[in-house]
């Protein structure tokens, strides 16, 4: 790896732009990997790791890394964090880049359409279920609410995810 | 009139980098009554401050300003040149265009170069009006005062009573030793910490010159410099110390039970005590809190009389003490006795706490193994609560897998921002101590980065290494209880980059060096201010690292920062000599910076008096009525009377209203 300044400058002002304010206090001891169930569950770039890469640059080297999309916005990096660094807003804000060069991983297009369709970014059908155990069929969310449905989708479409032009 | 010099210096580029030297060089020479105006690289190079001298010399000023830097280091060394050259010393001003100009306002330069000139113009002004004024002398009180006697109070105190000077030592516990007692053995050479320690706490208790105070504290301190007043306060023992032989059998008897402090509260010891086998002085004290007053009987009461058989009804421990130094009917004084002494310089060696883990949510605080380091360094100790076994605290076994966690609340911006300095090196001896014990156990280290910068560290960390234990570099993210006593340890490997989970019997934290509570009030008596990782403040962080900004005052050890035992010990000696100084000349100097009462003006009204913050103004009658009189030794220059005098009778010499007026009409011109 060559140490490019202009780089790093880049990457740094990149993801400070997107939320990540903390980026430049972070002085990698590791206690934010330590609690991260992402980092437990193999996504390495995350965290530490990824601040560490966007420190020395390499921003677009990373960008189809799929291991900021397994953050789980659990926070206890942000809690753990002796520097006020926030690593999360980090790894958020390393996703809002990914999300703005259409680096999405799969995994993450499915909980986009999901949420743009239904309102839940997480979702399964619930009818059967719910009719098993005695329950009327349809919950009262946007899920079966057209109105609601409508709403959110006008939100979306008017917002930077919109932009994007997945919908 | 005035031939005032003008010397501007570039300070390499620290003033030069920002502000037009030549133009301020310049403009200084337009000034009134300046005669000369010169510029130079460093005007506190020997070049520089001969280009003064010569000028004096010469007989081409009578009045001298340096635009440079900031009085409070540079002043003292331009006053000595002029005085060299035959000029009265206080016939100086400084420009502080450095502080003030070139590095608060380094974005601007034309706005700092004009800044400089206002500064400078406003130096002129007051130096226009300066009057000669005399240095005067007073005698000192020969004997020093060392407050706290850890490893760095006692060594200056044996330092300042080898070189002859009388020295109070002053220590709140019972016995002297400090931390330096608690420890088992001590890095990087692994001596037994008692066996070096012990005979010094001997020497020091034994030395003609020294007066050791234990179970003391320093109430009240007034005067200054080569004439300190303090009041000490020993604390109540409610055992007559003239008669305890030190054996022991009050505290055998005692029924009530407090957690002990020696041990780090994993023993407990009783309300009558010693505090541990090799205190000196080896006396007992009763712990009147703890007391629970067997049988109802207060302190200070006479005992019920045994119908029987006549006689009293003693408690366990006047009972048990064969010396007859307990007796419960006097009426002590729960707040002890003062005692008033008289030293000329001071030694603050008051020491430092670790954190106390039950701050450390994410660590488990509440599992009994989860311990911090002086905990630890307890129970490896031959003296601990298990006599040197290493059994964990929760059910009396032997560990098989320990973990050490460093940095609890330092380098944390919710704790201590600062490095606590000695924890990566105390926690390598500790492993060092445990594996060469027990080659079988596990030890695994976590770290942010090893730190040992020191004589001898690093082939002390490196041989660690070497002898099996584990290190890895990141910090540890939390701990969580399991069955069996157990805890789940949370960390990760930096340099594979992956996450590390696993069970481990004891976990080690290495809590965070900060100040103990009490040493606010401390500071409140004896006028020392506050660092901003809130430890004393020495006097300059390079070139005063022992003195602070009250003379005669001196810092050594862990209160003025955190240090270890080599770094505590030199700076103690270093304190010590700095402390020494003003008893060796026998007299000190009172700069003639201070107030004076006019008293023909003066019209009695006494509103001075109250307002002086040194106690150093008192009403005396002269002629007809009482009028405002300044001791001039207890005068630090502060000039709050001489604003607040409503007759203007108060001058400050060096700050008379001629020479403030003068620089308030530069600095508006």
């Amino acid at each position: 790896m060559n140490i490019d300044q202009t780089k790093i400058d880049e990457a740094v002002s990149t993801i400070i732009g997107h939320g990540g304010h903390g980026i430049l206090k972070c002085v990698q001891c590791g206690a934010c990997s330590a609690v991260c169930p992402g980092v437990r569950a193999g996504f390495s770039l995350l965290c530490r790791n990824l601040i560490r890469h966007l420190l020395n640059g390499q921003l677009e080297e990373i960008i189809e890394d799929s291991s900021s999309w397994g953050c789980q916005a659990c926070n206890r990096c942000t809690e753990v964090c002796p520097q006020g660094v926030r690593p999360q807003e980090v790894v958020f804000a390393f996703r809002r880049y990914q999300a703005n060069e259409l680096a999405f991983s799969t995994s993450s297009i499915t909980s986009q359409m999901n949420l743009f369709e239904t309102g839940h970014a997480v979702y399964a059908d619930p009818r059967e279920a719910r009719k098993k155990v005695g329950l009327p069929e349809t919950t009262p969310t946007s899920a079966f609410d057209d109105k609601a449905k409508s709403e959110i989708q006008a939100l979306i479409n008017n917002s930077p995810m919109g932009e994007l032009g997945l919908f | 009139m005035a031939k005032v010099g003008v010397y501007v210096c570039h300070c390499g580029s620290n003033i030069a980098g920002v502000i037009d030297v030549a133009a301020v060089r310049d403009f200084a020479e337009t000034l009134p009554d300046v005669v000369i105006a010169r510029k130079d690289l460093f005007m506190c190079s020997d070049s520089g401050q001969e280009m003064v001298k010569q000028d004096v010399r010469n007989g081409v000023v009578d009045r001298v300003v340096v635009a440079a830097c900031t009085p409070r280091t540079h002043e003292p060394i331009f006053r000595a040149a002029i005085e060299k050259a035959g000029l009265n010393k206080y016939l100086f001003e400084m420009a502080n265009i450095r502080d003030q100009g070139s590095w608060v306002h380094g974005h601007d330069h034309e706005g700092a170069t004009e800044k400089a000139k206002k500064i400078v113009a406003s130096a002129v002004g007051k130096a226009r009006n300066l009057e000669p004024l005399e240095d005067k002398f007073v005698p000192v009180t020969d004997a020093a005062l060392v407050i706290g006697a850890g490893i760095g109070g006692i060594s200056a105190a044996l330092a300042l009573a080898n070189m002859g000077h009388k020295t109070y030592l002053v220590e709140k516990r019972p016995s002297i030793g400090g931390v330096m007692a608690q420890l088992d053995k001590t890095f990087p050479t692994n001596d037994c910490s008692a066996c070096i320690l012990t005979p010094m706490m001997v020497e020091a208790y034994n030395h003609p010159n020294i007066e050791t105070m234990t179970y003391a504290e320093v109430d009240d301190v007034e005067g200054y410099i080569g004439n300190f007043k303090a009041k000490i306060r020993h604390k109540q023992t409610y055992i007559d110390w003239s008669k305890c032989t030190g054996c022991g059998d009050c505290a055998s008897k005692c029924p009530s039970k407090t957690p002990d402090e020696f041990n780090a509260g994993l023993s407990d010891r009783r309300a009558a005590y010693i505090m541990f086998p090799q205190a000196v002085p080896k006396k007992a004290v009763v712990d009147i809190e703890h007391c629970i007053n067997c049988a109802g009987r207060e302190i200070g009461t006479l005992p019920k009389i045994n119908e029987k058989t006549g006689r009293p009804i003693l408690a366990p421990c006047e009972r048990a003490c064969q010396a007859e130094a307990i007796n419960r009917s006097i009426a002590h004084n729960p707040d002890g006795t003062i005692r008033e002494i008289e030293i000329g310089s001071i030694v603050v060696a008051t020491g430092y706490q670790v954190m106390d883990k039950g701050w450390f949510k994410e660590m488990a605080p509440a599992s009994p193994n989860v311990i911090t380091a002086l905990q630890l360094e307890r129970i490896i100790s031959a003296t601990g609560p298990t006599e040197g076994k290493l059994l964990r605290p929760s059910d009396k076994e032997k560990p098989h897998t320990i973990t050490f966690v460093s940095c609890m609340g330092s380098r944390d911006e919710h704790f201590h921002t600062y490095c606590s300095r000695f924890c990566c090196m105390y926690m390598i001896k500790q492993a060092r101590l445990i594996k060469e014990k027990y080659p079988d156990m596990v030890i695994n280290m976590h770290f942010i980065d090893v730190r040992a910068a020191g004589k001898g560290y690093d082939e002390y960390y490196t041989g660690a290494r070497k002898m099996g234990i584990n290190f890895f570099k990141g910090k540890v993210g939390g701990l969580e209880m399991l069955p069996a006593d157990k805890l789940r340890v949370l960390a990760y490997d930096m340099e594979s980059a992956t996450s590390i989970e696993y069970e481990s019997d004891l976990v080690v934290l290495a809590t965070a060096v900060e100040l103990p509570p009490d040493a606010t009030a401390l500071a409140q008596k004896l006028g020392l201010q506050f660092c901003g990782s809130h430890f004393f403040r020495e006097l300059h962080p390079k070139l005063g690292p022992v003195e602070t900004a009250t003379e005669g005052l001196f810092l050594a050890g862990c209160c003025q920062g955190p240090k270890d035992i080599p770094d505590t010990v030199a700076q103690a000696k270093g304190a010590a000599a700095a402390a020494a100084m003003p008893l060796a000349q026998g007299r000190v100097k009172i700069e003639p910076i201070i107030s004076e009462v006019y008293s023909e003006m003066c019209s009695g009204c006494g509103i001075c008096v109250p307002l002086c913050p040194y106690h150093a103004i008192s009403m005396k009658t002269i002629a007809d009525r009482p009028r405002a009189q300044i001791e001039m030794s207890a005068c630090k220059g502060c000039g709050v009377c001489t604003s607040a005098c409503p007759s203007g009778a108060i001058v400050l010499h060096g700050y008379e209203e001629s020479q403030i007026f003068a620089q308030i009409a530069a600095l508006t011109a």
